[in-house]
């Protein structure tokens, strides 16, 4: 309860909304041209953004009576202009075979010239449009699903909602379309909503539908929604940014599609964004734009290098991903697996010092290595004794004792020694390594294993952590 | 000049008391559906509907006594249903907005007149002694239902129905106190106090309290 009382100003409601955000930076002027998809669609398209292309217009029912059906392409896509919500949109993937006046939707059902029709009747009437008053209708070029994305979408193709603020891209969000939300990346309509790390682009958590379930797993399948990169990353932010500039609105919501060919592509700004966002990313806008109100952001670069800095995750994610090297602290929580798969969870100290990694002859006791150590203290042989024999005589002495990998020579404070080895699994920071390690009595120190140089190949250490 | 004054001088002139209370009432209403929306975010159909939903529950009251609004709240309802099914019926035809609605309104206006006739038959005289205008602004509301279904879907717009259902009971649930009457009443410059009020709501930019729901999850765990 205390916990919500204090968040509640980080988070940003309808009324905050509308009346703080809306009401002074987005002008009557440029909202008008953001609610109008095929204005906004000329006027981003001469600023420089790339858009899909259009294929006809079809502004009243003189136009429709002699419109031309010959002229579609195999796939495209109708649209209401002053549509919302997703509302009223129609894609079709291709023609129905032996049949010149049907298409197939996305759902496999065909669609005729008639229902088009009727379809774009309703439209004019403006039956979809957000005030119900006439609308106008057109088609446009339908874009191709990324290969990344098709086993997250179903039928439709996925888009990147950025909401930009002061020339700052505040939060991302990917919609994926489901079969609840028709192929439509609508999350009113029951797509699914991924919050996306603005710094790196890759997803994090996952809503669905208008109620904004929680969800882990892509409905109907167990692919997880976080971990995903999106390509492109920071030219979509940049384009992002730069329709913020064209489209005069000074908090807006970004649409973005990857085409299969054309790489990111405009889709289309909303000057009402929603809220959603806010749950998919388990974080605030509030709180975000807060922050950045009053910044004087000069270009576009800048703008996006803002975003990704404040809003970013942490920068060893990046580093992780730079390397594909994993960041881990100095001292760091590691599963042991040894013999019989015993398991036992111990810090280690991470010690770049050290060659080989050692363990205490308690902890090597404990991963079943009892008769190991019994048997090499029977023998009770000392350093002097054997330093002069070679290798293969020295192994003669040592090879019956059961599971010894191999021996290694000690110099320690205690004098020279020679230590026995044994094979077992070390988990850090879920990779896991098989190594050799040598059996040490570490009984007066403080960590019971010490990782060496050895098995930190696949490391970087932040000492700080 | 006394207020009480006011209130007999305006009932002299042959304002009716009623009339006088039901449009010092207006604002009142208006107040609280403002704040429906804003501070606990109920939407409704917007102001109009609720408001006007509320008085005509007020006037079936007035005649049939409160358990009328019993009947009033069974028209209602009926009303959206009769609209849902239409436009199941009509889904198919494909037709202008205008001719669509005057349909529905038809429809609607013949099934709540068999509502009334049937409620003859058994008996249930209170049903068909509520007055005609309540049940006229009643019936005109499905325009509202059908924009609604139009623009946003069926569902939302069977939300937003009893969304504005559940205000108009309330908001009548209040103006219909003797309370809040006799202070009216008494003290006519009470109703000025919207204003002020208002202006606070309008200001406002506070979470809704259907929004703390919606984002439990995040505010906890951000």
């Amino acid at each position: 309860m205390f916990i919500i009382l204090k968040n509640r100003n980080k988070l940003l409601g309808m009324n905050a909304r509308n009346l703080r955000f809306i009401r002074p930076n987005n002008p009557k002027k440029a909202i008008r041209i953001a609610d109008d998809k095929l204005l906004s669609k000329k006027i981003l398209r001469k600023g420089g953004i790339p858009v899909p292309k259009l294929i006809a217009k079809i502004r009243n029912f003189e136009d429709l009576d002699n419109f031309n059906w010959n002229k579609l392409p195999n796939s495209f896509a109708l649209k209401p202009t002053r549509g919302f919500g997703g509302e009223g949109i129609i894609v079709v993937y291709g023609k129905k075979k032996n049949r010149p006046d049907a298409w197939i939707k996305a759902d496999g059902s065909i669609i005729t010239i008639e229902d088009f029709r009727n379809h774009i009747h309703n439209i004019l009437d403006g039956s979809f449009s957000l005030s119900g008053v006439p609308d106008t209708a057109f088609f446009e070029e339908r874009l191709r699903l990324l290969k990344l994305f098709k086993p997250y979408s179903f039928k439709g193709i996925p888009d990147i909602r950025v909401i930009v603020y002061n020339k700052v891209p505040v939060m991302a969000m990917l919609r994926l379309p489901t079969r609840e939300s028709g192929g439509k990346a609508n999350l009113q309509q029951g797509a699914v909503g991924v919050g996306i790390d603005l710094a790196s682009g890759v997803t994090t958590t996952a809503v669905q539908g208008k109620k904004s379930k929680i969800v882990d797993t892509i409905p109907n399948s167990r692919l997880s929604v976080s971990g995903l990169r999106i390509p492109f990353w920071r030219e979509i932010l940049e384009l992002a940014v730069k329709t913020q500039e064209i489209s005069g609105l000074g908090f807006l919501g970004a649409d973005v599609a990857i085409d299969k060919e054309r790489g990111p592509v405009f889709l289309e700004v909303n000057a009402r964004a929603g809220l959603s966002i806010q749950v998919a990313n388990q974080a605030g806008l509030q709180e975000r734009m807060e922050r950045i109100e009053g910044l004087k952001i000069k270009t576009i670069k800048r703008g996006v290098n803002v975003g990704m800095d404040l809003f970013g995750g942490e920068i060893e994610e990046e580093l992780e991903d730079i390397s594909g090297q994993r960041v881990i602290g100095s001292i760091e929580r590691v599963k042991l697996i040894g013999r019989k798969e015993k398991e036992v969870e111990v810090e280690a100290k991470i010690d770049t010092g050290a060659g080989w990694s050692s363990i205490d002859v308690e902890l090597a006791k404990q991963l079943g290595f009892e008769k190991t150590i019994e048997a090499y203290e029977n023998l009770n042989i000392k350093y002097e004794d054997i330093k002069d024999l070679d290798k293969k005589e020295r192994w003669n002495i040592f090879k019956d004792i059961p599971h010894i990998e191999s021996t290694v020579v000690v110099h320690s404070s205690h004098g020279t020694t020679y230590r026995p080895m044994v094979k077992i699994k070390i988990v850090i920071d879920r990779r896991v390594i098989y190594s050799k390690v040598t059996i040490i009595n570490r009984s007066h120190l403080k960590y019971p294993i010490i990782i060496g140089k050895r098995n930190l190949g696949k490391f970087l250490i932040d000492v700080n952590k | 000049m006394n207020p009480n004054n006011l209130i007999d001088y305006f009932v002299s002139q042959g304002v009716p008391q009623e009339s006088i209370l039901l449009i010092l009432m207006l604002p009142v209403v208006a107040t609280l559906v403002a704040f429906f929306r804003q501070v606990v975010g109920i939407k409704a159909f917007g102001i109009y509907t609720p408001s006007i939903i509320t008085f005509a529950f007020y006037a079936i009251a007035q005649e049939a006594g409160s358990k009328g609004i019993k009947y009033g709240i069974a028209i209602f309802i009926s009303v959206i249903l009769a609209g849902m099914g239409t436009r199941y019926i009509l889904k198919k035809l494909r037709m202008l907005y205008l001719p669509r609605v005057a349909i529905t309104l038809s429809v609607v206006a013949f099934v709540i007149l068999s509502i009334l006739v049937v409620g003859g038959y058994f008996q249930r005289t209170g049903l068909a002694a509520v007055s005609i205008f309540p049940l006229l602004i009643m019936i005109t509301i499905v325009e509202k239902f059908v924009a609604a279904q139009i623009e946003k879907g069926n569902k939302t717009a069977f939300i937003l129905a009893i969304e504005t259902l559940f205000i108009s009971l309330i908001i009548y649930a209040i103006i219909s106190s003797r309370f809040l009457t006799a202070i009216i009443l008494e003290y006519p410059w009470i109703v000025l106090l919207t204003i002020p009020f208002n202006i606070f709501l309008g200001k406002w930019t506070g979470l809704r309290m259907t929004e703390y729901w919606r984002f439990r999850d995040v505010l906890r765990k951000m």
